[in-house]
């Protein structure tokens, strides 16, 4: 049989201070497959293809593209050598438009006698986006009108070119619309055809099964295994897959079993004729030990809804009330036992530059305060009980978070309302890049924060983790409620989707 | 097992390579300066080049200890140099037409709450960023000076009737700079002033969402600025007993040297320490004393200040770069 590998990664290994994220992974790719990547948060997933794709270096190992080794320095040498690489996080320039973010580094291509073309880039960026299948993007616009979503697709048009020989998906499909993926998934399967490499990391269970062609899983740094496609579609490969993933048995318990739906009369949080942006008359109660989930495509308005509980929204009229005095601003929000975790995490829920402990007491400093005094051991008891009661895989509470991974950092920004013990959490799609492991650690947290009698309002765009956790789930669609449904064990998302689309 | 045993240390030092740089560049000029000026029959330990060095180190110390809460938000304050003038004039008038120093120094403390409420909350409230509005308060001072000093008819003022001799004591010098270095870092580390700074510097966005009033704690962060300010122009004046037209002169840019000397980073956050302004300035202030010692002629000593300070900020606050535009 011919060897027809594009890439291979021999032994790599990748150490962040006592971290190691990979131990000695070999790993090769075939032209022409779309490989799933999958495995818990920290299990290595993205380090490797970060490595390939040149955004960091590896400590140790060697790789090999296209039958010679492969050194990458720069993000930018290895996409001129065809591996691209499409991140979690937005990657956009903000403040100018469509056309200049997607040739960015290529102006060379429009300019004459050191003046740019702009007509002619912007025609240019306009058939570049046509032939993706993307319509509603001119080049012409400014990058900043448009919603996380769209910019996500730029940046896709810009990564994938003619020469791209591999692309890295790197969780994206949880920022992308529904026809967003749709273009993706086209885009992979067409350049699968033509030969070329895709690889996909992905929490998504179902999106792998459905998109790729074979199948990796990961687990603390190791290989655990790589399913072919005939594998993955035994019938019991979604717990074969989970096994591996965490290396134990999760069970089945994974939502809320219990569908008592009962909850305290005591209003928690009132939201009263709301009316902001584009959102007009919204009201709503939360209950003490009620979760109230909100569903919809983003770009509904669930989201704004959840940062004006918190009193970030400037309101044009209504209230945000609890037990009885209105909420104005986040920093009233907090005194009165609010918790807001934010769906940027990295930009909003987060200081990344900072180590676990400075973030989790954060918003508690205020209690830790003996006559102006913060003892250090204070802080640092308050931030391990958080550390451990989450399981926060780090060194110690002063590990910087950005070296964390996506889950353990979004364990942190739970953990500092928990820390603050807010009576009334607002979380805004709280399992965005959680893989299942932590996701169902998070699932009981809510359950058990419910049982204590605090109040969660839970906006996602999961309709399954709605329907698993939520006592009352609202479906929004273009900024208003279009449905209300009560928790019953018969509720399938099909009976949902129609009020959303 | 050497592996393992290194790492830590290895990894240590990578973590702490601005600390260990801005030590050893201490270090260095120390050593440097105490070895080669006795060669040339000089000494940089002698009583009165000592002064010198202690009223330049210490007034730019008090200064650059003081802005750290401000630079740890990652703002700076570039009417610091005219503040000092303006406070040393008024301690040095006031004091002459009532006899004593504590007038001076109170009506200085009552401007820089003033000057420091209005630098922090100005750039908040109004969605500028602070340092023009400190900008627009060294210019403002400036002409206030030129004014005052036309109208006296004379570039200087002295103190005539009080003595000001205790002020030139090297030992009250260091005394008030160990008790404005305590008291900062028990601020800046220990109380919620300085954890609150470093959050805003590091991240305002969710210091903000975390409970955090930004436009409060800046003030504060300036106001306690504003009286390092008024403590460092009481010394300034107090080495020669008067003010000048010219007191103060470049003092900001000179904080903003020492800060970044000293580690300090220029956009704040976490890594801000009181600990850089320290060392900062006395290895600034043994530079301008040290260099002409060694036999560099005075006009050369700017350059040679300059490109030491270049070569500390590449080493110390150059960016990774290689991956794609964020």
């Amino acid at each position: 049989m011919e060897q027809n590998i594009v890439f291979r990664a021999k032994a790599l290994r990748k150490e962040f201070g006592p971290t190691v994220a990979l131990k000695g992974v070999d790993f090769e790719l075939r032209p022409g497959e779309i490989r799933g990547l999958v495995g818990e948060n920290g299990s290595g997933k993205s380090t490797i293809m970060s490595i390939a794709a040149g955004m960091q270096g590896a400590t140790a190992g060697e790789m090999e593209y296209m039958g010679e080794l492969w050194h990458p320095h720069t993000m930018v040498e290895a996409q001129k050598a065809g591996i691209s690489m499409i991140l979690q996080e937005a990657n956009t320039i903000p403040g100018v438009s469509v056309a200049q973010n997607i040739f960015s580094g290529r102006e060379n291509e429009f300019s004459k006698l050191g003046l740019i073309n702009m007509p002619k880039m912007y025609r240019a960026a306009d058939d570049l986006l046509r032939s993706f299948g993307i319509d509603h993007i001119r080049g012409r616009d400014p990058i900043d009108i448009h919603t996380f979503e769209d910019r996500k697709l730029v940046e896709l048009v810009r990564c994938v070119d003619e020469n791209t020989r591999i692309l890295v998906v790197d969780e994206t499909t949880t920022a992308l619309s529904h026809t967003g993926r749709e273009i993706l998934y086209r885009l992979i399967h067409k350049m699968a055809d033509e030969g070329k490499s895709v690889v996909f990391v992905s929490h998504d269970m179902d999106e792998i099964l459905e998109q790729c062609s074979c199948l990796t899983v990961l687990r603390d740094g190791e290989i655990i295994g790589t399913l072919s496609r005939e594998e993955m579609d035994a019938p019991d490969a979604v717990q074969r897959i989970r096994y591996m993933m965490v290396g134990r048995e999760i069970g089945e318990k994974y939502y809320r079993e219990d569908y008592d739906s009962s909850c305290s009369d005591n209003v928690a949080l009132e939201l009263k004729n709301l009316s902001f942006g584009p959102i007009k008359d919204f009201s709503l109660e939360l209950r003490e030990g009620e979760i109230v989930g909100i569903g919809g495509l983003s770009g509904c308005g669930m989201h704004e809804i959840g940062r004006a509980a918190y009193g970030l929204e400037k309101l044009r009229s209504g209230q945000v009330l609890r037990k009885g005095k209105p909420v104005t601003s986040c920093l009233k929000a907090i005194d009165m036992e609010i918790g807001y975790i934010s769906k940027n995490r990295d930009s909003e829920a987060l200081i990344l530059e900072a180590p676990i402990q400075n973030n989790i007491v954060l918003p508690s400093l205020r209690s830790l305060v003996k006559l102006s005094y913060i003892s250090p051991r204070s802080e640092k008891k308050m931030s391990d009980r958080e550390i451990d009661a989450f399981r926060i895989k780090c060194g110690s509470g002063r590990q910087w978070v950005n070296t964390l991974s996506g889950g353990n950092k979004q364990k942190v920004s739970f953990g500092k309302w928990t820390a603050r013990d807010s009576q009334v959490i607002i979380m805004d799609c709280p399992t965005r890049g959680v893989d299942i492991g932590v996701k169902q650690a998070m699932y009981t947290m809510i359950e058990d924060m419910k049982k204590q009698g605090k109040a969660i309002l839970m906006i996602s765009e999961e309709l399954s983790e709605l329907i698993g956790m939520a006592d009352r789930l609202i479906i929004m669609k273009d900024f208003e409620v279009k449905k209300e449904f009560a928790r019953s064990p018969e509720l399938k998302q099909t009976d949902i989707i129609e009020y959303m689309i | 097992m050497t592996e393992k045993k290194l790492n830590p240390v290895l990894s240590w030092i990578k973590l702490h390579k601005t600390e260990i740089g801005a030590y050893c560049g201490l270090l260095l000029c120390i050593v440097l300066f105490s070895i080669v000026p006795p060669l040339k029959g000089k000494s940089i330990w002698a009583p009165d080049k000592l002064a010198t060095l202690m009223s330049n180190v210490i007034v730019m110390a008090l200064l650059s200890v003081g802005a750290v809460f401000v630079y740890a938000m990652g703002n700076m304050d570039v009417s610091i140099g005219k503040q000092v003038g303006l406070y040393a004039t008024i301690i040095v008038a006031l004091g002459n037409s009532t006899g004593s120093l504590i007038p001076g120094i109170l009506v200085s403390l009552v401007i820089a709450i003033i000057i420091g409420a209005m630098n922090g909350a100005i750039g908040e409230l109004l969605h500028i960023h602070p340092v023009v509005s400190s900008v627009a308060f060294m210019m403002a001072l400036g002409g206030i000076s030129t004014v005052t000093y036309n109208g006296l008819g004379s570039r200087n003022v002295g103190l005539t009737s009080i003595d000001y001799h205790l002020f030139k004591s090297p030992w009250l010098m260091l005394a008030a700079l160990v008790v404005e270095v305590i008291i900062i870092t028990y601020l800046f580390n220990y109380t919620k002033y300085g954890k609150y700074a470093k959050s805003i510097g590091a991240n305002p966005v969710a210091a903000e969402q975390s409970g955090i009033n930004l436009v409060k704690y800046k003030v504060i962060s300036y106001i306690i600025m504003g009286f390092c300010v008024v403590l460092a122009a009481l010394f300034q004046m107090g080495f020669t007993g008067s003010a000048s037209d010219s007191t103060g002169t470049g003092f900001e840019m000179n904080v903003m040297v020492a800060l970044i000397l000293g580690g300090m980073p220029l956009n704040g956050g976490m890594r801000s320490k009181v600990s850089c302004a320290v060392v900062g300035s006395f290895t600034l202030g043994l530079l301008a004393v040290g260099l002409p010692l060694i036999g560099v002629k005075p006009n050369q000593v700017f350059i040679i200040k300059a490109i030491i300070f270049l070569v500390v900020v590449l080493i110390t606050c150059r960016k990774k770069s290689g991956t794609l535009p964020r």
